[in-house]
């Protein structure tokens, strides 16, 4: 297991230093002037560019100045956004919890449903219910996220008037941010309204999640559909089924066990499909995350966001995937060879 | 595991047509067959069968409804959108954009991912090493995010789009094919192979091509699932398509404002997408289950 663990953190260390250096070129491959790109300022005169260029060391050559980028990067200044003139960290730091919590929920929700209807379409795939399952799994499969996004707007906002359709509290209550998680602040916070607010904030919440959650769900469904299926036809079920263990215990005790191993591992493997369409409910659901911000900020050529963005996202991906391959590995001993 | 049989019958099909045969069984999966090679036809023929000119603006006639609606005219079946523009026909024209361009991008990949696959599967040692560490990086960023940032780098715009898609599906498809090469070399039949005296080039084409195309199928209508949904999603954030040009997603972002007036003309190029894609995945799951059972048999 250590060996394991070693190789593991060997490969992570590389996979960030060829993350930090793709994120370094970025500065010199978007358009513009290379100063302005990793400043952040959008006015610079001479003697301002001076300082700069000894600043990021310009004049030095790459080598040099990757390594200052990484300084920089380490020691938390990471320049300044085009649009707001702010530093981008502090920002990135506002936004975040915001599309940590949209997401965690997206995939809760996602393993609740889709486990329990994956298990039951599995096991009878060739009854109604398994049927409509999995009819079901694939039509979520395909459908584009902003237009279901859209679709649901337009019937539970616009037509039928039940929820929200935009932001993720309602502008009467005014929550101090303290975690920036919405639903935490909301039970830390004194304030009289707050039972009332916790309500609204769920509203704000309900479609979102359900947005986002679908495509992860549909995808656990057909996943744990096709791994019972799969554990189903090997032999040490039907030996236990020879033993005579009834049908509940041997799901239980082989079936599912098994089954749902590599679940473990498919967390990580949706949590970057997960990212990529929480980038796009936020847009339609206007929620103030990281996503959002960061098309705003392909819209308004915010060069110096892009690469924060990218950098925060890629890394909390990796880390993300990185943990769920060494917990799957903890909990399957064959998976630690490879 | 093989099945008892009662008798002795030859079973001497080429693999293909034992493919077919599993496949046809399914009406799900010919269903998703039909709609989509009418997809691709409609691609194809889009600039000789759109009943009006897609860009032409009538000013008579913004926005008028569809034809079910008391106040359409059967000349216009999905109405005309807010600069008198006929609605079918853009939507006609979208399908070699959306759909056209999807099939299009994953022919790029697959070509390029084929190339790269085989020198990472048939390498070994440090340069197959740092090449599997790079792919692991790319692998890890969302293909969405990668899209966007090589547009971001280069611009808005379709060109644009199919290439920052292309590069963005590259990764799992040098990966899905690495892998199916790494299985195929640990075949009895390729050492047999090699001490007959085949060389790297003879094992590529005569033993892993055609043993790991049924992978590559269902690769690629993964990877033109994800091609469309993406393409639609980069024109819905006005990344990629741009305006005139009639992209389903575009199409989204441009009625957006008439949601209110006109909601079948956010409904329709949706429902198109969907659509689309629906056959695609269909099409891919039928032919996964008709690999697996003809395996078995």
């Amino acid at each position: 297991m250590s060996r394991y663990l070693l190789r593991r953190l060997y490969l992570m260390a590389f996979v960030f230093l060829a993350l930090s250096l793709f994120a370094f070129s970025l500065g010199y491959l978007f358009p513009g002037d290379v100063i302005q790109n990793l400043s952040g300022l959008r006015q610079i005169d001479d003697e301002q560019r001076q300082q700069l260029i000894n600043y990021y060391q310009l004049d030095q050559n790459y080598l040099q100045q990757y390594l200052a980028f990484l300084s920089r990067i380490a020691q938390g200044n990471w320049g300044l956004s085009f649009a707001s003139q702010q530093p981008l960290l502090q920002e990135i730091k506002l936004l975040l919890p915001a599309t940590l919590e949209l997401t965690a929920y997206a995939l809760l929700l996602s393993f609740i449903l889709g486990i329990p209807l994956g298990i039951v379409a599995a096991f009878k795939p060739h009854s109604l219910i398994g049927k409509s399952i999995s009819a079901l799994a694939i039509a979520g499969y395909s459908l584009p996220i902003f237009w279901w996004g859209l679709l649901l707007i337009m019937l539970f906002s616009l037509a039928l008037g039940w929820l929200p359709s935009a932001g993720r509290l309602g502008v009467l209550y005014e929550i101090p941010h303290s975690s920036g998680f919405m639903l935490v602040d909301i039970l830390q916070a004194d304030v009289k309204y707050r039972s009332e607010a916790f309500h609204n904030a769920l509203r704000h919440l309900l479609l979102p999640t359900i947005v986002l959650a679908t495509f992860p769900t549909t995808v656990m469904i057909r996943f744990v559909r096709d791994a019972m299926l799969n554990v189903w036809e090997q032999n040490y079920i039907k030996t236990a089924q020879a033993k005579g263990l009834s049908r509940g215990q041997v799901l239980y005790r082989h079936g599912l066990r098994n089954a749902l191993l590599p679940v473990i591992r498919q967390i990580g493997l949706q949590f970057s499909t997960l990212i990529t369409l929480a980038m796009l409910t936020e847009v339609i659901f206007s929620w103030p995350g990281i996503g959002r911000w960061l098309i705003d900020s392909i819209y308004q050529r915010n060069y110096p966001a892009i690469q924060a963005g990218l950098l925060v996202i890629s890394t909390m991906v990796i880390t993300i995937n990185m943990l769920t391959e060494i917990l799957h590995a903890l909990f399957n001993p064959l998976a630690r060879r490879g | 595991m093989s099945k008892f049989r009662l008798y002795l019958e030859e079973n001497n099909r080429s693999p293909v047509k034992q493919l077919w045969r599993e496949f046809k069984r399914q009406h799900s999966a010919m269903t998703g067959l039909v709609l989509f090679i009418s997809f691709f036809v409609i691609s194809l023929l889009a600039p000789f069968i759109t009943p009006h000119d897609p860009y032409l603006q009538v000013d008579e006639l913004l926005l008028l409804p569809p034809s079910w609606s008391a106040a359409g005219l059967v000349q216009y079946p999905f109405g005309t959108d807010d600069l008198g523009r006929d609605l079918l026909s853009r939507m006609i024209k979208g399908t070699s954009y959306t759909f056209g361009f999807a099939l299009i991008t994953v022919t790029g990949a697959l070509l390029m991912g084929l190339l790269l696959g085989a020198l990472a599967g048939m390498s070994k040692g440090v340069k197959s090493s740092v090449f599997n560490h790079v792919l692991d990086l790319a692998l890890t960023i969302p293909s969405l995010l990668l899209a966007i940032i090589i547009v971001a780098i280069t611009g808005p715009g379709l060109m644009n789009t199919t290439w920052a898609i292309m590069l963005a599906l590259l990764p799992q498809f040098v990966h899905g094919i690495r892998n199916a090469i790494d299985e195929e070399l640990k075949q009895d039949y390729v050492i047999a192979y090699r001490l007959d005296g085949a060389n790297d080039w003879d094992v590529f084409s005569r033993l892993i091509l055609p043993n790991i195309w049924e992978k590559l199928t269902i690769m690629v209508t993964m990877g033109i699932s994800t091609a469309i949904l993406d393409i639609a999603a980069l024109g819905f954030l006005g990344f990629g398509a741009q305006a005139p040009l009639s992209e389903w997603g575009a199409m989204i972002s441009d009625s957006l404002d008439l949601i209110y007036l006109a909601p079948s003309s956010v409904a329709i190029p949706g429902l198109l997408i969907f659509s689309a894609v629906l056959s695609v995945n269909l099409v891919g799951d039928g032919l996964k289950t008709a690999i697996l059972k003809r395996r078995q048999s």
